[in-house]
């Protein structure tokens, strides 16, 4: 197996012109996502049936179906319907970009609602005590108190999640969008050579989780500024 | 639905192949999860790197490009090896269904690597020295003493990891695997109901993942039964 240098010198730019999308659909569901997760949440935790079960029906539906799956009902399924193709929505919902960047969101938003839940079950009552004897009402404890240390509790395994959601986006390339996986797959077709591509191409994903990772390493560093490391405890 | 009545053995066999590809990789999940926790623990340096490297390298990509890889990759390296023996040969290739299932067995055991690791930490070290004190040997402490506290501990990320193979196989449906979103495409070429026909696809995979989150929770429940009365 000899490795054709050539070709790799030579797709990695072309792969690159397809970051741009990459990002743009990471970035994008991850925003809405997070929106969504944190509306899911508060219908959660509302106490209210009429909420708290339409949010756990569409966490359940949307963690235990494939991503794949959920992008092609959108992309390829949704059409099928008059009223659909007659709405408002469908300038988004006709696009590719559109319906890659509405699956990822709610898929992302499922998972993401559910680490978030974890963070807010997660702060010590006595905390929340503490805000109750300071004379603090249910609104003020939960934004001074239950959202920070929640989000400091939940962001390790919201690093996890986004990372997730990188490798997801690759799956846009399903639904004829050119992202970096869409470009390597249409080099592979062409030039049969999927060792020299995909291997380089994993290598560019690969470079780009590590640096997520530390960016999130960062920013949980900066959120535990102020609690004691474990060990002087 | 009545666009899918024709179409309903079709699915029962797409979701067999399913179900056929979650077992052979739940048994290479475990097998490499095991021996990337072994390498991770051991104290070989050598052994500690590749470990390493593989759990970086199959965290970091995403799950298509491994499936892709291994296909069309699997195909090269093959026909090449096949045609030093027989130069008539034009073509070999490793079945989408086994390139599949080794892919996503490698992807998810790498995450189950990290699993088994803290999950095997996480054995206290009171029961291992109770073991030797017993005069166990290093074989036996691991059969009863460790896989038995070990367990407990991966259940709930091995129950998560379960749930991302059965959500992987639909991948396969990529390089051409006759599974249950491959036969909803071919259903949708004659019927021309693709919201249907994907519908019944999510279905199917909501019935394997809440089958999972059941079993998982019965064996939580099961395997921390002797716990009941401490809590």
């Amino acid at each position: 197996m000899i490795f054709d240098f050539e070709l790799i010198a030579d797709s990695i730019p072309k792969m690159l012109m397809g970051i741009g999308l990459t990002f743009q659909l990471l970035f994008l569901s991850a925003i809405l996502g997070l929106i969504l997760a944190v509306l899911l949440l508060l219908m959660r935790i509302s106490g209210k049936w009429y909420l708290s079960w339409p949010a756990q029906v569409h966490i359940y539906i949307f963690r235990g179906t494939p991503i794949l799956v959920q992008i092609f009902i959108i992309y390829y399924g949704l059409p099928q319907f008059e009223f659909i193709r007659d709405s408002i929505f469908w300038p988004i919902l006709r696009e590719p970009f559109g319906c890659a960047i509405l699956a990822l969101t709610l898929n992302t938003g499922a998972y993401v609602s559910e680490i978030l839940r974890g963070g807010v079950l997660g702060v010590d009552r006595g905390v929340l005590e503490a805000g109750a004897a300071l004379g603090l009402s249910v609104r003020q404890k939960f934004i001074y108190l239950t959202v920070p240390i929640a989000a400091r509790l939940s962001l390790p395994a919201y690093s996890n999640d986004f990372i997730s959601l990188m490798k997801a986006t690759s799956l846009a390339s399903t639904i004829t969008l050119v992202d970096m996986t869409g470009i390597a797959r249409t080099i592979v077709s062409q030039t049969f050579a999927p060792y020299e591509i995909f291997i380089s191409l994993a290598i560019i994903y690969m470079i780009l989780t590590w640096v997520f990772q530390k960016t999130f390493g960062r920013i949980e560093k900066y959120l535990s500024r102020y609690v004691k490391p474990e060990g002087l405890a | 639905m009545e666009a899918v009545t024709g179409w309903w053995d079709d699915y029962f066999w797409g979701s067999v192949i399913v179900l056929q590809v979650f077992v052979c990789s739940l048994i290479l999940m475990v097998l490499f999860g095991l021996i990337g926790a072994a390498a991770k623990l051991s104290n070989n340096r050598f052994a500690q790197k590749l470990a390493a490297g593989y759990t970086v390298a199959f965290r970091g990509t995403p799950e298509i490009l491994v499936i892709l890889l291994l296909y069309f990759g699997s195909a090269i390296t093959l026909t090449a090896i096949a045609q030093v023996f027989d130069p008539e040969v034009k073509f070999v290739d490793l079945s989408p269904f086994w390139s599949g299932t080794l892919a996503i067995g490698l992807i998810v055991g790498s995450y189950a690597t990290e699993t088994f690791r803290g999950a095997f930490l996480g054995v206290k070290p009171g029961s291992i020295e109770a073991a030797r004190a017993l005069g166990m040997s290093n074989f036996q402490t691991f059969v009863y003493v460790r896989i038995p506290e070990m367990w407990r501990l991966a259940l709930p990320s091995f129950g998560n990891h379960m749930l991302s193979l059965i959500k992987d196989t639909a991948l396969i449906s990529i390089i051409g695997l006759n599974e249950t979103l491959f036969v909803a495409k071919q259903a949708i070429g004659t019927t021309g109901k693709p919201f249907t026909m994907y519908i019944v696809v999510g279905c199917v995979y909501l019935g394997f993942s809440t089958v999972i989150t059941l079993t998982v929770m019965w064996l939580e429940k099961y395997g921390n039964k002797h716990m009941e009365s401490a809590r």
